[in-house]
């Protein structure tokens, strides 16, 4: 195994992978910014070395500081985490090139997967499924109405030089294809010059729904079931559960054989995700992330495996040493994401220091973040701050222990997506696991009535009046004051006070 | 003390009173046995209010607190009566009016608005870009654009003045 790799990022997901390479005598090398040389990867790991500048492309994203580091430290491998240079082939080529250990997929692997329209090909050869649609537009009604019977309705009328949502039609039966076509293609030809139509299936209650894949580089591969990740905003996933809801026996293999194509396919090594669209019980490819996800501790909840070991295992040449049916599934997992953001004000991004942090813990709870207390949480890194991952026997009890968890941990300083995953906790349609991934959205993130604003109500005006108080008893101002240039002309004018040390290691000076 | 707490736009109204070192609590004119004990000088609080305990956190400012109870938050408006008469009075002078500032410090992606529009209640005046997401930042109240201070490119502070509004003459009917 390797004696020393380096970990090229920053966060809990350096963090993530520093602890697993400790557990197994693996010697870890972090590097920082000028910004993060407090952060705790930098303590936590046995080597850091220093990359200079602030922004991430002066730092993380400098492919050569990170190359050089990794030369001063005598580093064997480098393990990107996600984000970054985990999606970058130029990065992975230029490591290998080094001699160094590039722990994720073949550049070639993320280069295919990296572009839409290769990796869709890709895929449709290597027979993995995709929405049903026209591969050429079609420049009438009649040439549409055909395709649409092949694809099955309800359908979706593109422009072919769309956008914009500019003509674009859903249309659910084949009697009113005629008339969207030639208004969608007027509205076209009127804003584009050009009035061709794609047709596409239309897919109501979209899920998304990914597949974990691990293969080694001696041609062997398993998938770790599904994760459910259809609470999300804006592409931004907030909670994120293993299994699915809606994901049998069945449909998990036939996932999972497909997620393997896609991954054999382009000779995929490491740890990967398939991303799919699943919408009324079928499923069809979205994308794939040549990295580790952010999700994977459900998956390493469920299936009793470290996602982690088993990258830097087969990165080093092992075999996997295990088959498909040697993969079995336990339980449920559910994970919140814990954003710098604030859900009660359109989730607009949070910035400050972090001045309380209590970290919930019993058993099953898991809590993985480079938080600490007086950390400074900016703008210049991503907002995600931490994970909170909780495993139980079955999904509402899981549900329950989140929100026993969620209860007790309190970060404090700047505003979190906490509150927005404790809605979607209670929300009697995400319990009922009956959702998708237009869900969150569209629902209230303030807090229903109940005991809880009367009791925010008495503990705010206590607080004040209690401070006003404190402010009116102590002598603390005027003492600081005399230890100021101008607080020295109230202290002449106060003579009596000279000298006069009460209150003294109370208040500002023992913090 | 009276205060006139607002806990997500529902209206409590709590005096606090000390005698003789206990602390007498009436919501809404209703007593209401309360022992509220400091945990730490950022905003820890270990509060019982009749039998039941909270574990709360307070951070914020005079007037605006987030309160963090259990893994629930809420946003809390307090006033005292001077300063209820204050706001109130200052409130029926800008009608609507007055200056939107930057949440966040960002960018400034674009500019919706100019000036002279009419603009109503949430309606897109710009987008400040930070943390690597666009932001729309909506009018606060309805009224008339009277002043853009800033523009587009231009870096902002948190807190900094974006655009003054000022209110709608009720009677110009233009």
């Amino acid at each position: 195994m390797f004696k020393r790799i380096l970990v090229a990022n920053r966060g809990e997901i350096a963090l993530r992978v520093i602890r697993t390479a400790r557990e197994h005598g693996i010697e870890t090398v972090a590097i920082y910014s000028e910004a993060d040389r407090k952060a705790l990867h930098t303590r936590l790991a046995e080597f850091a070395i220093p990359l200079g500048g602030h922004l991430p492309s002066e730092s993380y994203l400098d492919m050569e500081k990170v190359l050089h580091a990794a030369k001063v430290s005598g580093a064997e491998a480098i393990h990107p985490g996600y984000g970054f240079l985990a999606e970058n082939a130029e990065f992975a080529r230029r490591v290998k090139a080094a001699g160094l250990v590039w722990i994720g997929p073949p550049p070639d692997a993320i280069e295919k997967m990296g572009d839409k329209i290769v990796s869709r090909q890709i895929m449709e050869a290597a027979g993995v499924p995709m929405v049903p649609g026209m591969t050429e537009p079609a420049a009438t009604a009649a040439d549409a109405l055909v395709a649409s019977k092949v694809i099955g309705f309800p359908v979706m009328l593109k422009a072919a030089a769309g956008g914009g949502g500019k003509g674009i039609r859903i249309v659910q039966t084949p009697e009113e294809l005629p008339s969207a076509f030639k208004t969608a293609s007027g509205e076209a030809l009127a804003g584009f010059g050009d009035g061709r139509m794609y047709v596409e299936r239309y897919l109501t209650g979209t899920r998304h729904i990914e597949i974990q894949v691990l293969f080694d580089n001696h041609g062997n591969g398993v998938h770790l079931g599904e994760r459910e990740c259809s609470i999300q905003r804006r592409q931004q996933k907030l909670v994120e559960e293993a299994p699915s809801p809606v994901v049998d026996a069945a449909c998990r293999a036939a996932m999972g054989a497909a997620a393997l194509r896609a991954g054999a396919a382009v000779n995929y090594e490491g740890a990967g995700t398939v991303e799919f669209l699943w919408s009324n019980g079928e499923f069809f490819f979205l994308e794939m992330n040549t990295r580790l996800q952010v999700e994977h501790p459900v998956t390493e909840f469920v299936t009793g495996m470290d996602l982690v070991w088993e990258q830097l295992r087969v990165a080093y040449g092992e075999t996997l040493g295990y088959e498909q049916d040697a993969i079995t599934f336990s339980g449920h997992s559910i994970e919140v994401r814990l954003n710098a953001e604030d859900p009660l004000n359109g989730f607009l991004p949070s910035v400050g220091t972090i001045d309380n942090l209590r970290i919930p813990g019993g058993p099953w709870v898991r809590f993985d973040s480079g938080l600490y207390r007086n950390m400074y949480v900016g703008l210049d890194y991503d907002p995600m701050l931490a994970k909170l991952i909780v495993w139980a026997p079955d999904r509402l009890q899981a549900i329950e222990r989140m929100r026993r968890a969620l209860e007790e941990l309190n970060i404090g300083g700047i505003k979190t997506s906490a509150p927005a995953a404790m809605r979607v906790l209670m929300d009697p349609g995400f319990r009922a696991g009956d959702f998708h991934t237009q869900y969150l959205e569209g629902m209230e993130m303030r807090e229903p009535k109940g005991i809880l604003h009367r009791v925010a109500a008495a503990a705010t005006a206590i607080h004040r009046f209690n401070a006003a108080r404190e402010r009116s008893l102590s002598m603390r101002d005027a003492e600081r004051l005399g230890w100021m240039a101008r607080g020295r002309v109230a202290q002449t004018s106060f003579p009596h006070r000279a000298g006069d040390t009460r209150g003294f290691g109370r208040g500002e000076f023992d913090q | 003390m009276k205060y006139f707490v607002d806990v997500d736009d529902q209206q409590f109204e709590v005096e606090v009173r000390e005698s003789r070192g206990q602390l007498h609590v009436l919501i809404d004119g209703q007593p209401v046995n309360c022992d509220y004990v400091q945990v730490d000088r950022a905003g820890q609080v270990a509060l019982k209010v009749e039998d039941r305990s909270f574990g709360v956190s307070l951070s914020g400012t005079q007037n605006d607190y987030d309160v963090n109870i259990a893994g629930h938050r809420f946003s809390v408006v307090i006033e005292d009566e001077r300063e209820r008469a204050a706001h109130a009075a200052e409130r029926a002078k800008n009608k609507g009016g007055g200056t939107v500032k930057a949440v966040m410090p960002g960018v400034i992606v674009d500019l919706v608005v100019a000036v002279g529009d009419i603009v109503e209640t949430g309606q897109a005046l710009l987008i400040l870009e930070a943390m690597k997401m666009q932001n729309e930042i909506g009018a606060p109240g309805p009224g008339r654009v009277k002043r853009i201070l800033i523009e587009a490119g231009q870096a902002v502070a948190g807190g900094a003045p974006l655009v003054e509004l000022e209110a709608l003459q009720e009677d110009a009917a233009e």
